[in-house]
């Protein structure tokens, strides 16, 4: 592929993650692309360390050995005050001062001898990444599975995306994006050229609400599904609801949602994703603080009720679902 | 932003910000500030929640700073809520905003804030923050900023200082809140396992524990042997005095992996790259954990039924106790004392029996933990309270 930035592997993008044998983000079996960076700040978002656009470090407490064991953290080249130990603590732990941490980058991450401290993203090309994606080809041709970029948000880096999807398309792979696309128009017109399925999310359906747990109104966001449902007949659109009980686990929503996508025939599948806890830890990781601490996983009862006024929808019995 | 060092006639505007997290009699502190600043015939402001005054002046129909006249400073009710109010996050160095695209991202506004207290003409600052905000202060001071920090922690937690502002009116009402707890579990015949706040040290659980005479304190500076306070329950619960009580304090490390784990989904591994499930294995974090994990770990070890309680934030409100108000007009008053004498980059330290300054380097990663051969330790295990943990 020609380079369109005078890199020889193509543009670079910053590249949270490269999650192979997925198969909940499109069809088949599929290998999902991770960028860094997003423009909401939902309360619930189970991958933190997608949010900062830019490669940041990390600490897992469970993977330091302590102060008296190791200690490298605490001295020179680690900026000063940086990381610390509690005296008279349970245990001789290091501790991060994320306020005064702010400059660890990958070489000083290295140095940490048990890799307690990571950086969570790195810059790659589009033809490092694709030729990451391309080990697991054989799945995706006996599976009709590809490849899946997911966030953050995707449109948030649109040149090394629309790069990507084009270079899968020209390998043979099928393209996929997970977007809840909040961003400009222009930056959704570069990607979405290249995508077979969109998987994007309706969060919540009035604006005032959307902007409580978000971040933003949702005004821009719908206007953006509605030009692309019209503008791309050709892709596969999935809505999707991460549920969450208290949020918009309720008819209201879900009934809200269907009237804004059935008209549109492209758009083939609204999914619903019951809210999980496993991104937790990541927050502690990053010394950042989970605002949904109270929140519980919507009952079986209430995910079932709701996908039977989705499976009405669209015309499906349980049977069919299966 | 410099000036002239020692030369207390140059300064002529100070003000005064709260940081995040709320204790009571917040207005003793702009009371005691506001005061001796008049005294000497100085001029001074509040800024309103946070930094939100200064940054964002606009959401402020009446203005962004509160003018603090020694008249109005004592009118102010120190039993109510702070005048100045406050904001869920004090960091002007990421700064959450929407930008021209609709798109959330922090911005480091630190620069921003500079220049508007030069605009204001601000001399100085005063600042009621916890732990995280003397870090923050610190880098602020770095830039430039003549900063002076007054100590506010529930948990009494920073180091450096014997008493934060807030712990006592906090420990008050927690006793208050065991006392009832003691009639509950009397009644119900049941352990009262109470959780109190105290993420990373125990003063609030253990002080709050002697005075209720508890019968266990559990705190994070002590990873708890759970078979052997089970054993001093059943020694101390008996069909005369059938009931019992746990204070826990939130922090406490219990190395045996009670935590529920998360259930195993297929979902995991493609909707959220690098998860690991619920918090570290050794931290609970969730508020009301502690107090489930030993309550439910306890009943299967003895006979009597237990109870889980949960104060938590409760006793971030109400009403300062008389200590809270003397500490709170000492402190404010001694950070004008610190900026007369131009010492700045400092915190406000209470050592009895004096408030002086301490560099804020001294109270910066450090925690004010409970140390093994406390006093506090001691009486506790004079009165027979079980500590987790023989030592």
């Amino acid at each position: 592929m020609k380079s369109q930035s005078g890199n020889p592997g193509g543009p670079t993008g910053i590249v949270l993650n490269i999650q192979r044998y997925c198969s909940h983000d499109g069809p088949g079996i599929r290998t999902t692309v991770f960028l860094k960076g997003c423009s909401l700040r939902c309360k619930w978002c189970g991958n933190p360390e997608s949010i900062r656009p830019k490669p940041e470090m990390s600490y897992d407490p469970r993977k330091c050995t302590g102060k008296k064991a190791c200690g490298v953290c605490l001295k020179s080249p680690f900026p000063e005050g940086a990381f610390y130990v509690v005296e008279g603590g349970a245990d001789d732990k290091v501790k991060v001062n994320w306020d005064l941490a702010t400059n660890c980058d990958q070489a000083l991450c290295s140095l940490c001898p048990t890799g307690a401290l990571e950086m969570y993203g790195k810059s790659m090309t589009v033809d490092e990444v694709l030729d990451e994606v391309e080990k697991d080809s054989s799945f995706y041709r006996n599976t009709g599975g590809g490849m899946t970029i997911s966030g953050g948000e995707v449109m948030l880096q649109p040149d090394f995306a629309a790069a990507l999807l084009k270079g899968a398309h020209e390998r043979g792979f099928n393209t996929a994006v997970e977007t809840a696309c909040n961003a400009p128009w222009s930056f959704l017109e570069k990607v979405l050229p290249h995508v077979d399925t969109m998987p994007h999310d309706h969060k919540l359906t009035i604006p005032e609400r959307h902007k409580k747990w978000t971040g933003v109104s949702n005004e821009r966001i719908l206007a953006n599904f509605k030009r692309a449902y019209e503008t791309f007949p050709d892709i596969d659109f999935i809505a999707r609801t991460p549920l969450i009980p208290g949020v918009n686990a309720d008819e209201e929503h879900i009934r809200a949602v269907l009237a804004f996508i059935r008209p549109y025939k492209n758009v083939i599948d609204y999914e619903l994703l019951p809210y999980h806890r496993f991104g937790l830890a990541k927050y502690e990781y990053l010394g950042k603080v989970y605002e949904l601490d109270d929140y519980k996983t919507p009952s079986e009862e209430v995910v079932a009720h709701l996908q039977a006024i989705i499976d009405e929808a669209f015309g499906r019995t349980s049977s069919d679902k299966k | 932003m410099s000036i002239e060092v020692g030369h207390a006639s140059f300064l002529r505007r100070i003000a005064i910000m709260v940081g995040a997290g709320f204790v009571p009699g917040m207005n003793s502190v702009v009371m005691g500030a506001a005061l001796a600043a008049g005294k000497l015939g100085w001029e001074m402001v509040g800024i309103r929640d946070g930094f939100d005054g200064l940054l964002h002046p606009d959401r402020y129909p009446d203005g962004g700073l509160v003018p603090l006249s020694p008249q109005m400073a004592e009118n102010l009710d120190p039993a109510a809520g702070g005048i100045l109010g406050q904001s869920a996050r004090v960091d002007p160095f990421h700064v959450r905003t929407v930008n021209a695209d609709d798109m959330v991202e922090e911005v480091d506004m630190s620069d921003e804030l500079l220049k508007r207290l030069q605009a204001e003409r601000i001399d100085a600052l005063i600042a009621v923050v916890g732990g995280r905000g003397m870090s923050i202060f610190h880098k602020l001071h770095r830039k430039g900023l003549n900063a002076v920090c007054i100590p506010r922690s529930i948990e009494n937690d920073i180091a450096a200082t014997a008493v934060s502002f807030g712990f006592n009116s906090a420990l008050s009402f927690t006793i208050e809140m065991l006392d009832r707890v003691r009639q509950a579990a009397q009644s119900a015949r049941k352990i009262a396992v109470v959780e109190v706040l105290g993420e990373q040290a125990g003063w609030l659980a253990l002080q709050a524990g002697i005075a209720v005479c508890a019968d266990a304190v559990l705190i994070p500076e002590i990873p708890p042997d759970l078979e052997m306070v089970a054993a001093r329950m059943e020694e101390k619960v008996t069909p005369r005095r059938p009931y019992g009580v746990v204070v826990v304090a939130e922090g406490v490390k219990l190395s045996d992996g009670m935590q529920a784990q998360a259930k195993e989904s297929s979902l995991k591994a493609s909707l959220s790259p690098l998860a690991t499930g619920g918090a570290s294995e050794h931290v609970i974090q969730k508020s009301g954990q502690a107090a489930e994990s030993v309550a439910t770990r306890l009943q299967l070890l003895i006979a009597q039924e237990t109870f889980p309680m949960v104060l938590g934030p409760w006793v971030r409100g109400g009403v300062p106790t008389a200590v809270d108000r003397q500490l709170g007009l000492g402190y404010g008053a001694g950070a004008i004392r610190a900026v007369r004498a131009g010492k700045y980059g400092v915190m406000m330290a209470f050592v009895p029996p004096d408030i002086n300054f301490v560099p804020l380097v001294e109270a910066i990663n450090k925690v004010r933990t409970v140390p093994a051969n406390s006093e506090f330790m001691q009486i506790a295990r004079s009165l027979g309270i079980c500590l987790g943990r023989e030592i």
